[in-house]
């Protein structure tokens, strides 16, 4: 039996799923459920950094909104009809194909409007705020820098050693990532090629205590490391393989993550991938003039959705797809307004891409409200921390100790259900991951997805004491798959279960409710 | 590995005269801050001429002759005459702009492996690090704006400011030349705050980034509304220009934040621009930003808070006085006990054209062929750089180069496994294998040249000493100063080393004495250039 399938079968067994919760302590649990499963420790995060500030707006399209876009935007919203729809509410860029096929397979799920309080829009400045993912501006170290610095204290003396033997995070080409920046060093190597071969030489350097001295032992380690780590790269790649026919040959973003997937496959045991795609301050000529659908803008995203599309694809054909997930991420969105350069200048919150097996559900925060007259400058507040989502994702995917992740942060983190699907072991019942709540977090109302056969449904919301909110309905279903809308107007922000009766059982869902703003 | 915080302090945070010793170590140590890899004869020049006559003559800016046509794709400048003020084609203007970006990037190349002792390509790259221009656009807009660079490399900030604001290459980059009336663009205003002037604070509030706020960049953007560029890529006017369009330009008053007094900005039409740059070059902290860079470029990238309160405060107080002119700053820096102190010494780890032209110039090597074959050459080493992230018409980002500004690691970003890697190949390509071919025309360190004019080359051990004064700050360990010389001598006594080069001084045509003299300094220069004491200065 997987490790939370306990939990799930104990919630399961009972009459009602809600109640259970009632009295439900997790500590009640034999403590090694918390323990990093044997899972995790295999788990692999890749992130793709979009750099420049990605146009939210632009990517994944409130269609209840698209009204007032044509008039904060006309000049490079993209027609309505060219858009791939993908809920009643929400469309991606035509450009995105291959990711609207990934969310169609419950592959890949979207943050809406994520960023941070206060926004600041200088690149350098927001870039170290989502790297390091604090607001301190004294900050250092990336959020992952602080997380490996936990896990392994003291490095990067006497790394690598035969318990870890392999880079603990690689960014692809010739730049380390300040996401993996720890105390003393760096955790990421930079690797351009995984099939290059490394035979530096290496002599001994004594550090004499001025700056050169730090200098001379950062180098020397370097070289002492990069040989070590170089050699257990390089054996990966050659043992590794990679199956999809769909990546791009001519194209970077494919590139970096077909070498990820054959070091992957090659047994390469390093935790983070870090993928770079510059291009996305889209000043101007964002779109072509009078073709807003491609441009700029357009080839970016088409890029990025290509790569995640057969990367996914090779995953899955290599039966590695339950290790790896994705995360894409921006310093910030883009203004509502566009300019008459045909672009978009520096604003705020934006959607964040999760891309995998294992992601929790589909659109995650109701649709950003554009309103219909110019506020100067206007951006799409944050709704969601970005710090949540980082948070998230070191519980869910690294299910890291919660009170440890609580002490990387500043704030009180608000824990979403990011990469959980995996964890629930919810991947041996088809039935239950067909039950998916958009979005979520919700404002006032959200869409229930299911399927059923010929049979009555019953759905209904409780809060987390086990108390009935609603009964959304309870009546016959014609067989496949339905939607459903859950209101929850009118009820207090937090979290709530969202249950689903069928004759084969009882389905939950967890629910939050945002707080208005 | 130990945190920075342990890093020995400087002795001297002070900027009055060094009197201290005046030796090669200091010698090599200010040339090497302020040129790519001096020689050993110009180190020991700069030992006899004094540090005061040296930073005089550093400072000293001499000209260079305009960037040369030598692409097939030249449809209009004949091969070895200068494009710059050509027209283009009247049709498919592409091909020749791309043969004239080619040409500059390899012009750059050859400037900076100019044997003059002059802080000027130091100073130029410094500018094109602090504007971040991704230039490769139309060819003589991106020669003009370099040429701002190099005629104002010591001049006065301000002026150069107000130069960038409205140059046409510029204006194209940060979208100035899009910016109007009624859509205003805030890129250039953004980054004229942030990264070229005052610099960004720390965020106190919504929007208000200590030195200046959101609403100043949007009153920034008004006030810059109406520039625009024509004649781009033109087949008859001779250079790009800017223009001012009244009708585009936001006439109404503009109010600044209190940072900058509360000033009102009144309509001034194409004067507005300049107006702006002077209230915000008259904000008391102004001087800072920019004193931080050059403190960051020439000496050490920590600024702890003793650095800050100290070093940088006085900087900045003489860029004030001097109303924003530069050379007074870097002549006092350069001059200072603390530029000397030997706490920064070999502080920075060399950036990718620090590493390249070391190994070039200090070895005296320049290609020597037709104007073609140099530039083509030039160009290959344009890419090299380029390969090892510096690539010199395009910085990354408009805030320029991370190793400059990427808090801890600096200049270590120039520096990880995969780039270290790509510098000791660079070393290998250099030095024991044929090195750039173009048309038969070989290019790569010239071995035998940097050894003749060494202070005693028949001696192997002063050889090694040379070798170590040119190239590292503190010298290599004992063992491995054994290891270089037994590669120079073959393993062999001393004395084999000094028969071997008489042979070759007796007989210098003959390749079967001058080969073997010629290999044993490639490999000691392979060994040495994959030394950790090489990567800094």
């Amino acid at each position: 039996m997987k490790r939370r399938n306990f939990v799930q079968s104990v919630a399961l067994s009972s009459i009602g799923a809600p109640l259970i919760l009632k009295n439900f302590k997790f500590g009640a649990v034999t403590e090694d459920l918390f323990k990093t499963s044997r899972a995790a420790e295999d788990r692999v995060l890749v992130i793709i950094r979009l750099n420049g500030g990605n146009d939210g707006l632009n990517t994944l399209i409130p269609l209840d909104q698209y009204a007032n876009l044509t008039i904060q935007r006309q000049n490079i919203l993209i027609p309505q009809n060219q858009l791939l729809t993908i809920t009643p509410n929400n469309a991606l860029h035509p450009a995105m194909t291959g990711m609207r096929d990934l969310f169609t397979e419950g592959k890949l799920s979207i943050l809406q409007n994520v960023g941070y309080p206060e926004q600041n829009r200088s690149h350098f400045r927001s870039m170290d705020i989502w790297t390091s993912g604090m607001l301190d501006p004294n900050a250092t170290r990336g959020w992952l820098g602080r997380y490996l610095d936990q896990e392994f204290p003291n490095f990067p003396d006497a790394y690598p050693n035969t318990q870890n033997p392999d880079p603990f995070a690689i960014s692809m080409g010739y730049e380390v990532s300040a996401t993996c920046q720890g105390l003393a060093a760096n955790f990421s190597v930079a690797i351009n090629n995984p099939f290059d071969s490394y035979n530096l030489v290496e002599t001994g350097q004594v550090n004499d205590g001025t700056y050169y001295g730090a200098h001379m032992e950062y180098l020397s380690t370097l070289i002492t490391q990069a040989n070590a780590y170089g050699a257990q790269v390089n054996a990966a790649a050659n043992a590794g393989n990679t199956l999809s026919t769909m990546y791009d040959p001519n194209d970077d973003v494919s590139k970096n993550l077909r070498y990820i997937a054959q070091m992957i496959s090659g047994g390469l045991k390093t935790k983070i991938y870090i993928v770079n795609v510059n291009g996305f301050d889209t000043h101007n000529a964002q779109v072509v003039s009078g073709a807003p659908a491609t441009g700029d803008h357009a080839n970016l995203l088409s890029r990025i959705s290509k790569a995640v599309a057969a990367f996914q694809n090779d995953l899955h054909l290599l039966g590695i797809e339950s290790r790896v997930a994705g995360m894409t991420f921006s310093e910030f969105g883009r203004q509502i307004a566009s300019n008459a350069s045909d672009g978009t200048d520096h604003g705020d919150a934006a959607p964040l891409f999760l891309f995998g097996r294992c992601v929790s559900s589909g659109i995650i925060g109701p649709n950003p409200v554009i309103s219909n007259t110019i506020v100067d400058q206007a951006g799409i507040p944050m709704q969601i921390d970005f710090r949540d989502v980082y948070a998230s994702i070191l519980k869910d995917w690294f299910e890291a100790d919660p009170q440890e992740i609580q002490g990387m942060f500043e704030q009180t983190i608000n824990f979403l259900p990011v990469l959980d699907s995996c964890n629930l072991g919810l991947d041996e019942n088809k039935e239950a991951l067909d039950v998916s709540l958009f979005p979520n977090p919700c404002a006032d109302q959200t869409t229930l997805k299911f399927t059923c056969s010929n049979e009555r449904v019953t759905i209904r919301v409780y809060d987390l004491s086990g108390t009935l909110v609603s009964e959304v309905c309870s009546k016959e279903f014609q067989p496949g798959e339905h939607l459903v809308p859950v209101q929850l107007d009118g009820k207090p922000s937090g979290n709530y279960m969202v249950t689903v009766h069928k004759n084969s059982g009882t389905f939950s869902k967890k629910l939050m409710k945002l707080k208005n703003i | 590995m130990i945190p920075e915080e342990n890093v020995q302090e400087p002795v001297s945070l002070s900027l009055t005269p060094y009197t201290g010793t005046w030796t090669k170590a200091e010698a090599a140590h200010l040339l090497r801050r302020t040129m790519f890899g001096p020689t050993l004869s110009q180190i020991t020049a700069a030992v006899n001429n004094g540090m005061n006559a040296t930073v005089t003559q550093l400072l000293t800016i001499p000209g260079v002759s305009p960037p040369l046509a030598f692409h097939a794709d030249e449809a209009v400048t004949p091969i070895g005459s200068t494009w710059v003020n050509d027209v283009y084609p009247a049709s498919n203007a592409g091909p020749t702009n791309n043969a004239r970006l080619f040409s500059l990037g390899a012009w750059f190349m050859q400037r900076i492996n100019q044997p003059d002792v002059s802080i000027r390509e130091k100073m130029c790259l410094f500018w094109g690090n602090h504007f971040g221009v991704d230039g490769t656009n139309e060819a003589k807009a991106v020669y003009g704006m370099h040429e701002k660079y190099r005629q104002n490399c010591l001049g006065n900030f301000k002026q150069l400011v107000k130069d960038m604001t409205t140059d046409p290459m510029m204006l194209l980059f940060l979208n100035g030349a899009t910016n109007n009336l009624y859509s205003p663009n805030e890129n250039y205003a953004r980054e004229l705050l942030e990264l070229f002037t005052v610099g960004k604070g720390a965020q106190v509030g919504p929007g208000d980034y200590s030195n200046y706020t959101e609403a100043d960049v949007a009153a920034g953007a008004k006030i810059l509304t109406g520039w625009t560029v024509l004649d781009l890529y033109s087949s008859t006017a001779s250079q790009p220009s800017n223009v001012f369009y009244s009708v585009l330009h936001d006439s109404s008053s503009k109010t600044l934040s209190s940072y900058f007094g509360s000033a009102t900005v009144p309509d001034a039409g194409d004067l507005e621009y300049a107006n702006y740059i002077d209230i915000i070059f008259s904000q008391p902290n102004m001087a800072k930003y920019l004193c931080r860079k050059i403190y960051r470029w020439f000496v050490n990238y920590d600024l702890t808070a003793n650095v800050e309160s100290t070093v940088i405060a006085d900087m900045a107080a003489t860029l004030t006085s001097n109303n924003f002119e530069v050379l007074p700053v870097i002549e006092q820096l350069l001059k200072s006990e603390h530029f000397y102190d030997i706490s920064v010494r070999g502080a920075i780890i060399k950036n990718p054209l620090e590493v390249l032209f070391s190994m070039l110039n200090a070895s005296g090597s320049v290609p020597n062929y037709s104007v073609p074959v140099n530039y083509e050459i030039y160009l290959n080493v344009y890419y090299l750089s380029q390969v090892m992230g510096m690539e010199y018409l395009r910085a990354p980002s408009v805030g320029g180069w991370t190793a400059y500004y990427q808090t801890p690691a600096f200049s270590r970003l120039w520096a990880n496994s995969s780039l270290l890697k790509l510098r000791f190949d660079l070393g290998a390509y250099m030095t024991v294998t044929n090195g750039i071919v173009v048309n038969g025309n070989a290019f790569k360190l010239n071995a035998l040249n940097f050894l003749d004019n060494l202070s005693l080359p028949s001696s192997a051990p002063q050889v090694i000493d040379d070798i170590l004064t040119v190239f590292t700050c503190k010298g290599v360990s004992l063992v491995e100063k054994t290891v270089l010389k037994s590669i120079l001598t073959n393993g062999q006594p001393d004395f084999e080393w000094t028969i071997q080069y008489n042979d070759y001084i007796a007989d210098p045509g003959n390749t079967t004495v001058s080969t073997p003299v010629r290999q044993r300094v490639e490999l000691v220069l392979y060994r040495l250039f994959q030394l950790p004491e090489f990567q800094v200065m």
